[in-house]
């Protein structure tokens, strides 16, 4: 049996890579929408670095503070106002880093100082190349004012922390939902075309003459796809990474919904090909299921980002869920989340499989 | 008295009110070619189809190498090789590889090579099946149809569709089967093939056989006497044989009378001489299988030119095998 599947297996591996086109555009796919959606939004941007700026203190000496970094022109202050809860506010819009004056700043530099120094906070996102901009600029600023108002005494020390709620660039969102897609769009496309070919053509009606049995080929076919969505994945993670500086960890819960995303729609292809026989027209319908799963399901956009129906719909699209587990757990570094959702990809994917394999008979009546 | 390794006894396969099979009986001995006769649709198809275990049957009993087609399907696979109707192997491996991937699913396997030279092509090994000419691609089909190195071999039309110069070339090929000691299987529409290769054959129209027996028993029993052609007969030639042999079948100049014995060629000769017509010459043939399918359903079995050149655009599977 097994001997049977790695046969299959090995003949759809030589088709695959005597086919350049095949070859080309199985990896391609992916590349073209990295780096497409990752040249428009990524973006050049101003040149200047964004710091957020809370002013506890909001005396006189921290204005003049302020006035000195933007003097520098090399930041672009965003002002933060001093009600808003700091960690809500870096949650809420990503800031790349962000500086908070002490209450104390003003009179760490009053005449008769009851604070001997201050201490600054610069909390920056240590992914990012601009953080070490921001702490130069900062330290520069502050030594200077040492120097100018307290005559060489280090009144203003900085303290430095990560932002926790780290802050990520679109490519980091978007290349685990590129790795979801690639599942989906890899296998079930495959899956439809083979099986409706196989069919049309008169292979599978060889096959059939033969002892392989349906479960078989289709454990071999899923093989090979895995086989082929792992080679795309590689890509897609090294051009992610090299291109666009992605963060992505490769763990063993991403290769578990890999895996399994790949098995589900690839069952999924084989009940399209089930009920639809001709291949042009199986494969109008693969696009029919794939086309709004792709702009549906969280993909391109976060989810939040659309309107309430819309994420409502996105809840019962598997597409949704596979990429969830596969951002947080490559991405959030969140594993219980990642599992809520591979979970789910995995009930599908044996839901699928079952009524795939079920439904696909080969024998004619 | 030769093993017999196959029975049907009574086979009936419905499709719903349809009865593609309608109860046909007859076994197969152990060596020898026997075909399945009929025009499409008649039921022979089917019949090997249930026999390679591909198709349930609706009620009979088929047994092959002592097995019951009902329970012991995988053993049975992988003691016969089957050539299907529109055969097709994978277009990017090589002819070689593709014996190898078919090979590969069967307990058994013949070494690729060995096979290549049985049906002649040792320069086309290391060629891609998609480059090959139909007829090139059905030696491959009875090549892999023997890489488990079977104990009988199906080919199920193997033929339809070739032109002359390859349909020839593939019965080289069977008989060089036959050669081997293998059981074959054959079923064709083609008179002249079943009339050339068979040891025995069955002619099967409406699910059922209409006749049955070596080529020349069912010549002898259905095909009544032989016929008289005459070519371009003028009008008094024509006037004169349609005067006296009022059964006489005219093809434009052309006309064909049965002879029921003998004696009555030099009748027509006398005949025509009499007339005073001219025409172009007699001719006297031995009836052939397709005579008796004639007599038999009273119509043709294959018209063979349009069948080529349909199979020959249209290479899409038709539906519904036969």
């Amino acid at each position: 049996m097994a001997n049977r599947i790695l046969v299959a297996l090995k003949g759809e591996a030589r088709g695959f890579f005597r086919s350049k086109s095949t070859v080309f555009w199985t990896l391609a796919f992916p590349i073209l929408l990295i780096l497409l959606f990752g040249a428009i939004f990524s973006g050049g941007g101003t040149g200047k670095v964004d710091l957020a700026v809370q002013d506890l203190s909001n005396s006189p000496a921290s204005l003049t503070y302020i006035d000195a970094l933007n003097q520098t022109g090399s930041l672009n202050i965003i002002h933060v106002s001093v009600s808003e809860d700091i960690n809500a506010y870096i949650k809420d819009n990503s800031p790349g880093a962000v500086l908070i004056i002490p209450s104390n700043f003003a009179s760490a530099f009053a005449p008769n100082a009851t604070a001997n120094t201050t201490s600054l906070l610069l909390r920056t996102d240590p992914t990012q190349s601009t953080s070490a901009i921001a702490m130069g600029i900062v330290s520069g600023v502050s030594s200077q004012f040492n120097l100018e108002i307290a005559g060489g005494a280090n009144v203003i020390t900085t303290s430095f922390g990560d932002i926790t709620n780290q802050n990520f660039n679109f490519i980091d969102f978007f290349l685990p939902g590129v790795i979801a897609l690639t599942c989906m769009t890899t296998t079930i496309f495959w899956m439809v075309s083979v099986m409706t070919r196989y069919r049309t053509n008169g292979i599978f009606k060889k096959l059939t003459t033969t002892p392989i049995t349906r479960y078989e080929w289709l454990t071999s076919q899923i093989l090979w796809q895995l086989f082929v969505v792992f080679i795309s994945v590689a890509v897609i993670v090294a051009f992610g990474i090299m291109l666009f500086n992605a963060h992505l960890t490769l763990t063993w819960i991403a290769v578990l919904t890999i895996i399994l995303t790949s098995a589900l729609f690839s069952s999924m292809g084989m009940i399209i090909a089930r009920f639809i026989r001709e291949e042009e027209a199986a494969s109008a319908a693969a696009n029919a299921i794939t086309f709004p799963m792709m702009f549906l399901s969280g993909i391109f956009f976060p989810l939040s980002s659309m309107p309430s129906w819309l994420q409502s719909i996105a809840t019962v699209l598997p597409l949704t869920y596979a990429g969830n587990a596969l951002r947080d757990t490559m991405v959030y570094g969140n594993s219980s989340g990642a599992i809520n959702n591979l979970l789910i990809v995995a009930v599908l994917a044996v839901v699928f499989f079952a009524a795939g394999v079920a439904l696909s008979k080969w024998k004619t009546e | 008295m030769a093993e017999t390794v196959i029975e049907v006894r009574d086979l009936v396969k419905k499709y719903g009110q349809f009865t593609a099979v309608d109860g046909i009986s007859f076994d197969v001995m152990k060596g020898e070619v026997f075909s399945l006769l009929g025009p499409n649709g008649a039921g022979k198809t089917t019949t090997v189809e249930i026999i390679e275990c591909l198709r349930a049957l609706t009620s009979g009993e088929v047994h092959i190498l002592d097995m019951d087609v009902k329970h012991d399907v995988l053993k049975i696979k992988n003691r016969i090789g089957v050539l299907p109707q529109d055969f097709n192997a994978f277009d990017l491996l090589t002819v070689k590889e593709n014996i190898e991937y078919f090979g590969g699913m069967f307990e058994k396997m013949l070494p690729p090579d060995e096979l290549i030279k049985a049906v002649d092509l040792m320069d086309k090994r290391d060629e891609y099946f998609k480059n090959l000419s139909g007829g090139l691609k059905q030696r491959v089909g009875v090549a892999i149809s023997m890489v488990n190195d079977p104990d009988i071999v199906f080919l199920d039309e193997p033929t339809t569709g070739l032109d002359p110069k390859a349909r020839r070339d593939v019965w080289g090929v069977v008989e060089s089967l036959k050669a081997r000691g293998k059981t074959v299987i054959l079923t064709t529409h083609y008179m002249e093939e079943a009339e050339v290769l068979s040891d025995r054959l069955g002619i099967i129209d409406h699910g059922k056989f209409i006749a049955f027996g070596t080529p020349r028993e069912i010549i002898d029993k259905f095909g009544s006497g032989s016929n008289c052609i005459i070519s371009n007969c003028d009008d008094r030639c024509l006037g004169a044989i349609q005067g006296q042999w009022p059964g006489a079948l005219r093809h434009g100049g052309d006309i064909t009378i049965r002879l029921e014995s003998k004696s009555s060629l030099p009748e027509i000769i006398y005949a025509l001489d009499r007339s005073g017509g001219q025409y172009d010459q007699i001719q006297v043939t031995r009836p052939t299988l397709e005579d008796v399918f004639l007599s038999l359903t009273g119509k043709k079995l294959a018209i063979e030119e349009n069948d080529i050149l349909f199979h020959g655009k249209k290479k899409k599977r038709k539906k519904g095998a036969a």
